[in-house]
């Protein structure tokens, strides 16, 4: 059969992505994922003081700067060795669940449901419903969560002076201690959020939600009207109607470095709840290993290297080939040889979360129950700044920082991780005479991103979308759903395209 | 109604979410009360990317008004000059920008990468980015310093990194009302760059008793040791609350300057340059004789709820 190729650009994601689908008829046969933009981050910092990566890296991302701080600040306390304090853990836990809550709900409705109100679905059953909740800036939901994610920052700002862009997490600490008036404030942001996550989300009380515990008991309470007509009920219905739950399997394994860092024992991986790499097909759980992370660069333009390099060896020498094999500045991370997927979903599967976890058991992974753990998991942060505001109230008068002495930066290396809202975040330093030598970052959308390695095994995405059958090579809707599920975040890739296409459209 | 098209060029998105946040005029609002007509926005508009193809060439040809062009992110020109290492459908996007800007009644930079080059342009500049019509200090980005846009105005420049929320929506809404729009000598907004991040600081008893901290994490002045630029930064930081909360000084964080065309500045960011005792960047405008006559006196009538720190920031 003839073999045509589709470039197929996307917007609603942050930064510039671009897909090459190779097609049979209809049916996706190849994949390549590329991003459009490098910004030579990792090269920026090099020759800077040991800190400033706590100025520069949360510029790497505007969406989710705290998350790069907040693995800044831990890179240096592990090349320090710096003990941490509850006060400054649980403040910090608390500000970057609060932009994650932001990015979540952000993705969910201002990035991903617009996809809804696309003419091909006009005819179905749902879709004036889904119009009044979901249309861009208008919709019932759109402005609830607009509202919504403005006030979640306001956490932020009450910390860190501002959202986005600030650098109030230090190695050793924070800038300022939390006092009874930021608390009393942080309590009524968290109670408002609440009412909105329960209200326009859910339907429902939290404790219900997160009660839910088996595929069986979901699809019942679904059927009740206030969870039906609900954002997530809505969401569901519309996308297993379009076939979302069969589409978008990937690579089956789910890599998280641990969702937060317990506030009494600091400690990388994080461990609330635990980090693990979880296996679709046994259901197994393994420990995670930071150790067995190594990059490629076979399939990317910078000079080449055999197999994969560790982080703390990784070398980023731009070496451009056009009208190569090579197809893009990002490079391929991979866990041992394993090609694997970050996100929330990985978060809650390693995580246990029982009903997620019933859910994939039933179905695989997919499209739909993707962007359902996302906001599934919004219910179980909110839980958890509850806990964290409770337990902060007893650690007031506790000290927020702990000065490091005057050289504790001179030499040596670090790393740390974090789960941004896109999954787990990795920074790893080496500093040479009180100066950067090296600095290299891994962002979750780099594992779901990442092109072809030296074994020539596809990337998530890619393996995502190989297999695909299109309605419309024109207008590949598809695409667009699989992708914006996993919430992609390519400005901290790197890249361009200089390829000739046959047929290029935009989704 | 002001027609908008809003393009991202190397841009770490930072500066669209700080619109999202703004609350007051809110995106939204803007958008439901007829103000703004948005053509086009990376993150908000639900049409597919190729609809930005189709006005790009409509607004090139002349055939499609284009009053406010907004442009986020550094002008990336590497490699070798091509701008291809950020590009729209394999065209340089610093080409698209050009096109665009020619067609346009305003031409705004969202955000210092857009009006300096920004944290990118830092040396050693890997990309080769510029800012649209400055080159970090100097005149001349993308766009010659004589370069006027289709209302006789330069580019205007909404520096910060990222702007404040509040100068995004407040400057679109004047624009799109027909408001004059005053310039500094770096072409900002006076009415949003007309004063310092110091003023309105609330560690400003301690900087006017010159109790000066050396380490991170206390409640005085950052100004003297640890990078703090609120003195000689132009912004609205202090006098407009970021999130209607705090701002980063408030917090304990420096200001990094960030709305200067030189930020992010050399070596340390977290340590202030001085000339013996004396920082070497003084408050704007202040001589250097009177400053040290000033901050000595001022020393000996410290207080001692400022001396013990009693003051809550």
């Amino acid at each position: 059969m003839a073999r045509t190729t589709l470039n197929i650009d996307l917007n609603r994601v942050e930064g510039d992505l671009e897909l090459q689908v190779d097609l049979e008829g209809n049916r996706i046969v190849d994949a390549r994922c590329v991003g459009t933009l490098f910004r030579g981050f990792e090269q920026l910092l090099i020759g800077r003081a040991p800190k400033d990566g706590l100025v520069i890296t949360p510029r790497v991302c505007g969406i989710c700067g705290t998350a790069h701080l907040y693995t800044a600040a831990l890179a240096l306390e592990r090349l320090a060795r710096l003990p941490v304090t509850p006060h400054a853990t649980l403040v910090r836990n608390l500000c970057l669940m609060a932009e994650n809550v932001q990015s979540d709900l952000r993705q969910s409705f201002l990035f991903f449901t617009p996809d809804f109100v696309h003419p091909r679905y006009a005819g179905l059953p749902l879709f004036a419903d889904i119009e009044t909740a979901f249309a861009p800036l208008k919709g019932r939901v759109v402005r609830a969560t607009l509202a919504a994610s403005r006030k979640i920052v306001e956490l932020v700002a009450i910390f860190g002076g501002q959202w986005p862009h600030s650098s109030y997490m230090l190695p050793g600490g924070i800038t300022r201690s939390a006092t009874a008036r930021e608390l009393i404030d942080c309590q009524d942001i968290v109670d408002q959020l609440l009412r909105y996550y329960e209200d326009e989300v859910i339907g429902d009380s939290l404790d219900n939600w997160l009660a839910l515990n088996d595929a069986d008991a979901f699809f019942s309470w679904l059927d009740a009207a206030p969870h039906a007509a609900s954002a997530i009920g809505l969401l569901t219905r519309f996308a297993r109607r379009i076939g979302l739950q069969k589409t978008g399997i990937g690579a089956r394994h789910f890599l998280s470095a641990g969702a937060w860092h317990d506030p009494q024992h600091a400690q990388v991986p994080a461990s609330l709840p635990g980090a693990g790499i979880y296996h679709a097909d046994s259901g197994q759980l393994d420990p995670f290993d930071p150790a067995l992370i190594n990059e490629h660069v076979r399939h990317a333009w910078y000079r080449p290297y055999s197999g994969g390099l560790h982080p703390f060896a990784g070398e980023t020498v731009p070496d451009y080939q056009p009208d190569t094999d090579r197809y893009t500045w990002a490079k391929a991370p991979r866990y041992g040889e394993l090609v694997v997927e970050a996100g929330p979903l990985a978060e809650l599967l390693t995580g246990g979360d029982t009903l997620i976890r019933a859910l994939l058991a039933s179905e695989g992974p997919n499209t739909w129950l993707r962007q359902f753990a996302r906001l599934r998991r919004t219910g179980h942060t909110l839980h958890r700044m509850k806990q964290h505001l409770t337990e902060l109230a007893g650690q007031l008068g506790t000290p927020h920082y702990l000065p490091p002495p005057a050289d504790a930066f001179d030499n040596g290396e670090g790393y740390g991780f974090v789960q941004a809202a896109r999954g787990s975040l990795g920074h790893w330093i080496q500093v040479e005479n009180g100066r950067i030598s090296r600095y290299q970052i891994v962002t979750p959308t780099a594992w779901n991103a990442s092109p072809k390695d030296s074994a020539g095994r596809h990337g998530h995405w890619e393996q995502s979308l190989i297999g695909l059958e299109l309605a419309d090579p024109s207008d590949p809707i598809e695409i667009g759903h699989i992708v914006r599920a996993h919430d992609p975040c390519l400005v901290c890739t790197v890249h361009f395209v200089g390829r000739r296409e046959k047929h290029r459209y935009g989704v | 109604m002001a027609t908008l098209l809003w393009l991202q060029t190397g841009a770490c998105g930072g500066d669209t979410m700080s619109l999202l946040t703004a609350d007051s005029p809110s995106i939204e609002t803007l958008v439901r009360n007829g103000t703004l007509d948005i053509l086009w926005h990376p993150s908000l508009t639900e049409a597919p990317s190729g609809r930005l193809g189709a006005l790009i060439a409509e607004i090139e040809a002349g055939t499609r008004p284009l009053d406010i062009l907004c442009i986020e992110g550094s002008l990336i020109t590497g490699p070798l000059g091509t701008g291809m290492f950020d590009s729209y459908r394999g065209r340089p996007k610093i080409q698209i920008a050009e096109a665009l800007a020619r067609r346009a009644r305003h031409v705004v930079a969202v955000g210092t990468c857009a009006a300096f080059g920004g944290v990118p342009a830092a040396p050693p500049n890997p990309t080769d980015c510029t800012g649209l019509q400055f080159d970090r200090e100097t005149p001349g980005g993308l766009l010659p310093p004589d370069w006027r846009s289709g209302a006789g105005l330069p580019v205007i420049n909404l520096a910060g990194c990222p702007t404040h929320p509040a100068t995004i929506t407040h400057s679109l809404t004047m624009i799109a009302q027909g408001q004059p729009l005053e310039l500094d000598g770096l072409n900002r907004p006076q009415t949003f760059y007309g004063s310092t991040v110091h003023q309105g600081c609330t560690r400003n008893e301690y900087h006017e008793y010159n109790l000066e901290e050396i380490q991170l994490g206390g409640r005085g002045c950052l100004f003297f040791n640890l990078g703090c630029q609120g003195p000689n930064t132009l912004a609205n930081c202090n006098t407009e609350l970021w999130n209607g909360r705090s701002s980063k000084p408030r917090a304990g964080v420096p200001c990094f300057g960030c709305t200067a065309p030189g930020f992010p500045k050399g070596g340390d960011l977290f340590r202030t340059e001085k000339i013996g005792a004396v920082p070497v960047a003084l408050p704007l405008g202040v001589s250097r004789a009177h400053y040290i006559a000033y901050k000595n006196l001022a020393q000996a009538a410290m207080p001692l709820r400022i001396r013990n720190r009693d003051m809550e920031p």
